[in-house]
């Protein structure tokens, strides 16, 4: 049993950041994270970072234009807040050690990007989450905290009203361990693999979000999934809007640019559920190129030569000629919308506060909501570090004036059983069979455009995978670095996710943002500018509302 | 849509518990696979279809969080990025095995506590100087030329496929290793940090000159960041700070000053000047040895034919070197 004040799970950006916050607030701080920090998936973020530093761009700007990519969904005082902290967010980045790209007079250079009014995406080449990953761990190197490497979290105790802290599984030795905290911030990332095309790393299983949601937490908006629209064919590796941003344009196999149809003012740099939807109906209208891989459209850079694609986009160049064989200077990138980001999550104030005492979340994990029904590129690094420091301070403060908690043996023991009785069974299901049951069901009835029969379908679908998850069977007996069972508790995790987000998309008849039925195809604001809270139930998740903060910005259609 | 044509790929794969296994041994398969499939990929299915238990570590399988590096072919390799079909064109099959100078754990999976410790070795945050503050409000002033000077170094993701693939650490484990260097020389040419001086000055005895410039570091090296080029460097930037004053520096020196001179080495004067007469006396039994074995090493070496050719190498270098 370990005992900490402050305990932060996941130790990506928005993990760091907390847990960076909490130490200066004089806490006593523990990272729980089942990948080495530096390996998280904020590292695999190219494109930049949003701040409205420019002398003819402003906050308000930055404001409006977030409100419009969410959609009206997003709430104003949370984004408020968040354009504000931008300048000073970056900055401090820039005092840790980051290494930005920069302009010729020394200032830090920016680009444009989708749905923005003017270029203020900050950005160091097309690996900024990796500069900005590299250089909070390295400033955090010199505060005082524990790290758990290669921990999983399987469980979140919470008793006499408050979180006692959690259950977690160290890889190394196959224990489950309790871990005492007075407060606990969850910032484990997204569950993008729910999804079998997906932008999201193999480790986005959304285990935080799981266990806070199994423990009583709210979920916010989980139906709101982003689609990414231009991963890379066939491994859904991610091509940096940053492409775009820089002039990358679309065409479809009739060498039409067709964005000029869906968005006729700033074509490409629409946001990014518009542009998602443009290539997914370029292809059902028989415009797509077809392969073995399936049906594409073409990313072209050529016409920025040589050394802008090189030196701007110098991972995209490895991607592309690693991984699809394709010279990006030469040569069309094949792409199609990918799953790459979820606006939903764990429900949470201005201050990462979640309707459990003593449980903060951040990040992708969380849900302010600042990006509403759709996030705007450059907008999901800068929440990770804004919000993460939030969390971190509030969940300092909760555990200053908070008495000693406790997990039990009893608490272990329960975390523990379900993988015991899995790995004694004799016969039953394989994790990996059913993990991909579920993305394709996920992939194939609650993509991008959505229907009521779709998702019926599809509901029923999850479920039945739920029920034959309960018999899932984990061969491997070993003790050391059991991926076997690993993949099973993620698959545990990634099912109660699913079933979120397909009963909050059932519900919700209109479309808003990344969020299209086909049968509602208009935003309904006088039903649906709402969140859709789900709390989880004895027969599933049980669905609340919950109404959007305004302040100054009334809803409009959005145009692009 | 028309299937991938695929060709057979057979894979031998490193299995080992310590502890629990004897010995390590290699499992056996075949798999049907378009030649573009990355050997992680294949890994995968192979967890996935045939045998669950096998362990290695993985994630965004996309060369960024630097988690799946293995030996593939006795190469140390990012496994995410290594196609097969290449492999097995060159090969005939695939050997898969952990990386090396880190002791395993299971199967493909290594103990990386030497590898991080060695990178927070190196001190890897900014140091500052508290008549330097920060500007307040604003970003340090950085232009693009400063940012060149950080060379590739940025792009490292930590995967120790050159810490795998380094002689010197095999032979010392005291020695940082080639991606602690690298990060060490990306702190070093930081204009923010104030502590260059004392880096070099401290990585000295630290075991910079450790360094056998064998290159298979940057042979290594998935993102290109060509450790074993910023390790040549930092020697540079440290004698230029503390002149020579490691016997590995003096030697660098001593070596520049003999090709100079004659065009050859003098192997008598570089020992000497490497370590010193009174260094060397201790191993006076051993150098009489080597002299008994190699008389010629008595005479001093005449300056060879083409001198004037090393003068003119000489001075071109020198004229690099001021530009």
């Amino acid at each position: 049993m370990h005992r900490h004040e402050v305990v932060v799970v996941g130790a990506g950006l928005a993990g760091q950041r907390a847990a960076l916050a909490a130490v200066e607030a004089g806490r006593e701080v523990a990272i729980v994270s089942k990948l080495h920090p530096l390996r998280s998936h904020s590292g695999a973020a190219q494109g930049g970072i949003n701040a409205a530093v420019g002398k003819e761009d402003s906050v308000d700007t930055h404001i409006y234009d977030t409100v419009k990519g969410s959609d009206y969904l997003g709430d104003q005082d949370a984004i408020e807040h968040f354009c504000r902290e931008a300048g000073p967010t970056v900055i401090e980045m820039e005092h840790f050690g980051t290494i930005f790209s920069r302009a010729p007079d020394g200032s830090l250079a920016r680009r444009a990007f989708g749905g923005a009014g003017f270029p203020r995406t900050i950005y160091a080449a097309d690996r900024t989450g990796l500069a900005l990953l590299q250089g909070l761990w390295e400033h955090l190197g010199t505060a005082r905290f524990t790290l758990y490497q290669e921990w999983d979290v399987t469980q979140l105790v919470v008793r006499d009203g408050r979180v006692q802290g959690i259950v977690a599984f160290d890889r190394k030795t196959g224990d489950f361990t309790g871990i005492a905290a007075k407060s606990v911030v969850l910032a484990t990332g997204p569950a993008g693999r729910i999804y079998g095309r997906t932008t999201n790393a193999h480790s986005c299983t959304g285990d935080g979000i799981a266990v806070a949601y199994e423990a009583g937490a709210q979920l916010k908006d989980m139906e709101f999934v982003q689609f990414h629209p231009t991963a890379l064919l066939e491994s859904s590796i991610l091509i940096t809007e940053g492409a775009r941003g820089e002039g990358g344009i679309l065409k479809n196999a009739a060498g039409e640019r067709f964005m000029s149809k869906y968005a006729p003012h700033v074509l490409e740099l629409a946001s990014r559920d518009v542009v998602s939807r443009a290539i997914v109906t370029e292809v059902l209208g028989g415009h797509g190129f077809d392969g073995p891989y399936g049906q594409y459209v073409h990313l072209e850079l050529m016409h920025l030569g040589k050394e802008k694609v090189e030196s701007r986009l110098q991972e995209i160049c490895d991607y592309s000629r690693r991984f699809a064989g394709i010279d990006p200077v030469t040569q069309p990138i094949p792409v199609y919308p990918a799953q790459h980001y979820m606006m939903g999550g764990i429900s949470t104030d201005i201050r990462g506060a979640t309707n459990v005492a003593g449980l903060f979340a951040a990040g992708e994990a969380a849900c302010v909501s600042i990006h509403g029904a759709n996030r705007l590129g450059g907008n999901s690094l800068l929440e990770t570090l804004v919000f993460g420091k939030e969390a971190g301070m509030a969940a300092a403060a909760f555990a200053a004036k908070t008495g000693t908690s406790e997990v039990t043996p009893a608490d272990v023991d329960a975390a523990a059983a379900p993988s015991r009785a899995w790995s004694n069974r004799s016969d039953g299901e394989d994790p990996s069979a059913l993990r991909t049951e579920m993305q394709r069901t996920m992939e194939r009835y609650v993509g991008i455009y959505r229907t009521e029969a779709d998702l019926l379908e599809g509901l029923q679908r999850i479920r039945a995978v739920r029920q034959r998850f309960a018999n899932v069977r984990v061969v491997d007996r070993s003790h050391v670095y059991n991926l076997n069972l690993t993949d099973a508790l993620e698959t545990g995790h990634m099912l109660e996710l699913a079933e979120t987000i397909v009963v909050g998309a059932y519900a919700r008849t209109e479309s808003r943002g990344a969020h299209s039925r086909v049968d509602f195809p208009k935003r309904d604001d006088a039903r649906w500018m709402k969140h859709t809270i789900a709390t989880r139930g004895p027969d599933g998740p049980a669905l609340s509302y919950a109404p959007v903060a305004y302040t100054r910005w009334e809803p409009k259609e959005r145009v692009y | 849509m028309s299937a991938p044509a695929t060709i057979k790929v057979p894979i031998s794969v490193y299995r080992f518990e310590p502890g629990k296994d004897a010995a390590p041994h290699y499992q056996e398969f075949t798999l049907d696979l378009a030649p573009h499939t990355p050997i992680l990929s294949a890994l995968l299915q192979i967890r996935s279809e045939q045998d669950p238990s096998l362990s290695l570590r993985y994630s965004c399988r996309s060369a960024i969080c630097g988690s799946c590096a293995m030996q593939v072919n006795s190469k140390s390799r990012l496994a995410c990025e290594t196609p097969v079909g290449p492999e097995v064109e060159r090969h005939g099959r695939i050997v898969i095995e952990p990386m090396r100078n880190q002791p395993v754990l299971r199967d493909l999976v290594v103990d990386q506590a030497p590898f991080w410790r060695q990178y927070d070795g190196i001190e890897p945050h900014l140091k500052l100087d508290p008549r330097h503050p920060m500007p307040d409000g604003a970003p340090n002033p950085m232009t693009p030329e400063e940012v060149d000077r950080f060379k590739e170094t940025p792009r490292c993701i930590a995967c120790a496929a050159c810490y795998s693939a380094c002689p010197a650490v095999e032979a010392d484990p005291a020695f940082p290793g080639p991606m602690a260097l690298a990060k060490l020389y990306r702190f070093v040419v930081d204009p923010r940090d104030q502590a260059h001086q004392d880096r070099l000055v401290r990585i000295q005895p630290g075991g910079l000159w450790l360094c056998l410039r064998c290159h298979l570091c940057t042979e290594a090296c998935p993102k290109d960041v060509r450790p074993s080029e910023r390790i040549r460097d930092l020697k540079e930037m440290a004698i230029q700070v503390q002149g020579a004053t490691e016997a590995g520096s003096r030697h660098a020196v001593a070596f520049k000053e003999n090709i100079g001179e004659t065009g050859l080495l003098n192997e008598m004067k570089l020992a000497r000047q490497t370590y010193g007469l009174a260094a060397l006396a201790k191993e006076l039994p051993q150098g009489a040895r080597i002299l008994r074995k190699k008389p010629e090493l008595r005479k001093r070496p005449h300056p060879i034919q083409g001198m004037d050719e090393v003068e003119q190498i000489y001075a071109a270098l020198d004229r690099k070197e001021d530009a």
